[in-house]
């Protein structure tokens, strides 16, 4: 039950789309949880849904009532974000959807941020699934929950800077207060296996090795016509490698 | 539970989260715009005991999947209850609710929302009804004060409205009362450590007057969040014995600063700027400055990007402020703290306020008694302390005038 699972990695190696086929797979074995945790929101257009009002937004709210002091006195401040958050949740029939938005500006938001944490913990309690899309790079990771995170999956292209900034990723996530249980490493849009050079990278960092995406000739046609990526065909390379990573990780 | 019930109740159902798939009708929630809930304590030969009623159209005929408006009206009464038990009743709402198997209820006031799930609902829990009943079972079996309960349950959104204005008014003298409470009224305080990553050695002191320096964490925050986490950053203070009722000093406060300042500091005065001034975090939303010129003090808060009138910005201020130290003169503070009727009293309080910007002054207008406010000086006014000074005797400032008296 309520199973965390993260998809990091650097920029534009895949995150989002394999976080969104992640989702919808899993969200046929149970209700999922989907959190975008990138400011420029873009995982509901992948799974099809629409985007609501961010996590962000409702921290911006909380914080200038605060400022000008118009909150009810009584009315406990958790209270009112609980409300917000689940106001933010876009439900569909077995996800919901939960954008974080913009990072908080200047100013002190240490109250808000733990408020804010409680509630989306007790929120994804409550589901089989949660699921992260991560913005590239590394440290919000430790703003986005205090729960242990079960298994974070690290994107990587064929590249052997790629594969050394997952590496990086896994050093830095052992120095924050987020336990974190499994640390797998994805290699997406391969064209022929991994090459030599690719595989002995991997050995030499100690990264463990759980599935190898081949380039996927559907996302293009999808991209084209602006479709969810999520109306991959069943023999998507993209879909069928995700799948298979699912079954590996035992989810 | 089993039994009596259509649905299972109990603590285990606290928490449960019912998806908008799962649902089968819900009241209030953000598409809806008439809601409340409202507990009113009432005579006892006014409350017609056990009476559920519903007005305007019950759950069986309504659209599945729907959202509708409610007004949740609950009358008590009880030799031993009081009026001021009200909004602790009514939260009771919240707790209660959400004890029963596939229901949801989320906030309060005039800002509810509450779902029904399919499954409860196709188990029997399909009236207004029916949930009345168990409401009323766990508020007289839970709390032996309540003699006698009525429930009311209001569907009909044009009478739902009608209500709201009524139940508004009680919301918000609520609200005039419970600035009313006072250090004196209560046995704990709350203190907050969310800022330790800034300040390992500072603690956050939040009292009914005294709201914690980023503003976020009132006495009932703090309250509310030692109850939903007690082992979190948010812990219960006994303040002991008042050591100094005028500047707000409590042997459980001095306690507590000492074990987190590890011995530096073995005092703390909540109401004063002098001496052992509460600890600063980094999270403040506005610093009270000392001005040794004019033995007065200023207020500047954080978004303010101009120097102040000793010349230096916010932040060069806060830097010398932070980081959990006692540093006499300079005080980090929620601005909500100018409200409280102990703000600073021991120094003098707001009339011994000489300079703040103008978009404070503005905002906490309320704070600031009414033969002062021309008399705080704002960067409009004046540039330097030079011109502060020229500007504080033209005005005739109550504290230049010596007509400031410090209590004792
Ligand atoms: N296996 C694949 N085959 C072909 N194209 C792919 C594959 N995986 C991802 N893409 C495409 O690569 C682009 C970047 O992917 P995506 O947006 O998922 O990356 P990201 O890591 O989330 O990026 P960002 O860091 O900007 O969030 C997209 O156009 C996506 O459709
Ligand atoms: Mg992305």
């Amino acid at each position: 039950m309520a199973v965390t699972i993260v998809v990091a990695g650097k920029g534009g190696v895949g995150k989002t789309a394999v976080a969104a086929l992640l989702i919808e797979s899993l969200s046929k074995k149970g209700v999922v949880l989907a959190i975008d945790a990138d400011p420029s929101t873009n995982l509901n257009l992948a799974l099809g849904l629409p985007l609501g009002e961010t996590v962000g937004k409702a921290r911006e709210d909380i914080t200038e009532a605060i400022q000008k002091g118009t909150l009810s006195p009584t009315v406990s401040k958790q209270d009112v974000l609980d409300m917000k958050i689940r106001e933010a949740l876009v439900e569909s029939n077995k996800i919901d959807l939960l954008a974080m938005g913009r990072p908080e500006g200047p100013g002190c938001y240490c109250a808000a941020n733990h408020m804010l944490r409680l509630t989306i913990d007790r929120l994804a309690k409550s589901y089989d699934y949660t699921v992260i899309d991560s913005e590239a790079g590394m440290e919000h990771i430790s703003r986005q929950t205090t729960r242990d995170v079960d298994v974070l999956i690290i994107v990587s292209d064929v590249t052997i800077r790629g594969i050394m900034a997952a590496a990086r990723m896994k050093e830095l996530i052992k120095e924050l207060r987020t336990k974190v249980g499994k640390i797998v490493l994805v290699v997406n849009r391969s064209r022929d296996g991994l090459p030599q050079e690719i595989q002995d990278a991997i050995q030499k960092y100690g990264l463990e090795l759980i599935g190898v995406i081949p380039e996927d000739p559907y996302i293009g046609e999808l991209d084209m016509k602006g479709s969810p990526l999520i109306e991959l065909p069943g023999e998507s390379p993209l879909r069928r490698g995700v799948e298979d990573i699912i079954t590996k990780l035992g989810l | 539970m089993a039994g009596i019930f259509p649905v299972d109740v109990g603590p285990q159902y606290e928490g449960e989260v019912i998806r908008k798939a799962d649902l089968y009708v819900e009241f209030g929630g953000p598409n809806v715009r008439s809601k409340f809930e409202l507990v009113t304590l009432k005579g006892l030969d006014e409350v017609d005991n056990e009476k559920i009623e519903v007005i305007g159209p019950d759950m069986k005929d309504m659209q599945e999947g729907g959202s509708y408006p409610l007004g949740l009206m609950i009358d008590v009464a009880g030799e031993k209850l009081e009026k001021d038990m009200e909004p602790v009743l009514e939260r009771r709402i919240h707790l209660y609710a959400n004890y029963i198997e596939g229901l949801y209820h989320m906030n309060q006031r005039d800002d509810i929302w509450v779902r029904i799930s399919k499954d409860s609902y196709n188990k029997g829990l399909n009236s207004l009804e029916e949930i009345g009943k168990i409401l009323m079972f766990l508020f007289t079996s839970e709390l032996d004060v309540i003699e006698k309960i009525s429930i009311t349950f209001v569907t009909d959104e044009k009478k739902v409205e009608e209500l709201i204005t009524k139940a508004r008014e009680i919301y918000k003298a609520r609200d005039e009362r419970a600035r009313g409470l006072r250090e004196e009224d209560v046995e704990e305080f709350y203190s907050c450590a969310l800022c330790q990553s800034f300040a390992p050695t500072h603690i956050c002191i939040a009292t009914p007057e005294r709201v914690a320096n980023c503003g976020a964490i009132s006495w009932f925050d703090g309250r509310a969040a030692y109850k939903l986490d007690p082992e979190g950053p948010v812990q219960e203070v006994k303040k002991g014995d008042c050591l100094d009722p005028i500047r707000g000093e409590y042997s459980g406060c001095n306690e507590l600063a000492a074990v987190k300042s590890m011995g530096t500091y073995n005092r703390v005065y909540l109401h004063s700027a002098f001496e052992h001034p509460h600890t600063s975090c980094g999270c403040f939303q506005a610093i009270w400055f000392y001005i040794p010129e004019v033995d007065a003090f200023g207020l500047v808060h954080r978004d303010f990007a101009g120097p102040t009138v000793v010349g230096v910005p916010f932040s060069t201020m806060a830097a010398d402020t932070s980081g959990g130290r006692q540093v006499e003169g300079f005080l980090g503070m929620a601005l909500e703290y100018l409200r409280s009727p102990k703000f600073l009293q021991a120094d003098g309080g707001i009339r011994r306020c000489v300079w703040m910007p103008k978009e404070i002054k503005e905002k906490y207008r309320d704070a600031i008694p009414e033969d002062l406010f021309d008399k705080i000086a704002t960067e409009e006014d004046v540039k330097n302390v030079d011109e502060l000074v020229e500007f504080l005797n033209r005005v005739e400032h109550p504290w230049v005038k010596g007509e400031v008296e410090l209590p004792t």
